[in-house]
């Protein structure tokens, strides 16, 4: 399975990283849930739900850690009995990411946690800076969007 | 904002359904996912209490299809309405393309309304985004309700829509006008799409 990446810049440190963890699932997004990297996942939607609940976690516990006064969170980890989930946050040069892993029982979250680091640095050098977004959709978008919808609401 | 994929040609979008407590944010969701195929949209994820009130959020992925060529999908979160949600609520707005609006018509929620409206404009506000600017769409629901409990569409407008934007009457449990909402809020958005922005 390969990873599946929004900008190619992001491709080699994430595959990098699937192949050293031993990480099953790879996500690499925004805070606002929205994913800039995927490894493992095989529906979209899915992608989309698990980021979203990701961003969830990682925004309630800034916040906990925000009135406690104390500096934002790093890392959080949840042991289950087959996989374990962890969740980093990192600042990069496209802002605040969040990664979030879940491995299984070929690998540990020490293995896990050692290699989000040199993640974390692959991304951060990897990363070119951001250029300014021209039009991305054709002006006469509306046709396409109104079959689309009537599909959807057959 | 929007994620967009030029290498695979997709498109992220975030929309959020705001308004007050019981006014049938979650019921919209609710409708929706029932109406479309399944191969079009994810798992809908409630984060609720246990008398199903909305917590955190609820959430719905929507695969809408091909839109000028792109892949082109989005992501439908609800906010809890009540008051005392509004850290959760900002929390929710982070990063949203798109909101909806959802009022309740009965008369007695008219404060209620303008209260959750202010607070929508000063949460937006909090994050540097000025409610004049963000693809904004009302609904009034609830519009099937006995008519002397409720403010009919035109009551609403004057009271609600300062901002003269797109605006439905429905009624969210049959699915009336949900339909109307999402193709407005949508066409809002990737309007901002067809537009050239900032980075």
């Amino acid at each position: 399975m390969k990873a599946r990446v929004v900008e190619p810049w992001l491709l080699a440190p994430v595959e990098r990283f699937v192949r050293e963890s031993g990480a099953r699932l790879t996500m690499v997004m925004t805070p606002s849930g929205q994913v800039l990297a995927q490894y493992g996942f095989t529906r979209a939607v899915d992608v989309m739900s698990a980021a979203a609940l990701g961003a969830g976690i990682a925004a309630s516990t800034g916040e906990i850690v925000r009135m406690l006064d104390e500096p934002d969170f790093r890392v959080l980890n949840h042991q289950s009995a087959q996989h374990g989930i962890f969740l980093g946050r990192f600042d990069s040069r496209r802002g605040p990411l969040l990664g979030l892993v879940v491995y299984g029982e070929d690998t540990s979250i020490g293995l896990v946690q050692l290699f989000f680091e040199d993640f974390v640095a692959d991304l951060e050098e990897a990363a070119p800076a951001e250029t300014p977004r021209g039009p991305v959709l054709a002006a006469d978008f509306e046709r396409d969007l109104n079959e689309s919808l009537a599909t959807l609401f057959r | 904002m929007s994620l967009v994929n030029f290498t695979s040609r997709e498109i992220t979008c975030k929309i959020v359904y705001y308004g007050p407590g019981r006014s049938g944010k979650t019921t919209n969701l609710q409708y929706i996912y029932g109406r479309v195929p399944e191969d079009r949209r994810g798992r809908m994820v409630s984060l609720a209490t246990q008398t199903d009130r909305t917590l955190f959020f609820d959430f719905l992925p929507l695969e809408l299809g091909s839109i000028s060529g792109f892949t082109t999908r989005f992501q439908l979160y609800t906010v809890p309405g009540q008051v005392y949600y509004n850290a959760t609520r900002k929390l929710v707005l982070q990063g949203a393309d798109g909101v909806v609006f959802v009022a309740d018509s009965q008369i007695r929620q008219l404060d209620e309304n303008i209260e959750s409206l202010q607070n929508l404009q000063a949460n937006l506000l909090e994050q540097g985004i000025d409610v004049r600017t963000i693809p904004l769409v009302l609904q009034y629901n609830k519009q099937d309700l006995p008519s002397d409990l409720i403010l009919q569409v035109a009551d609403l407008e004057e009271q609600l829509n300062f901002r003269m934007v797109p605006a439905f009457g429905a009624s969210a449990v049959v699915g009336k006008g949900l339909f109307e909402t999402l193709r407005a809020i949508s066409e809002r958005v990737l309007r901002k799409l067809s537009e050239a922005q900032p980075a």
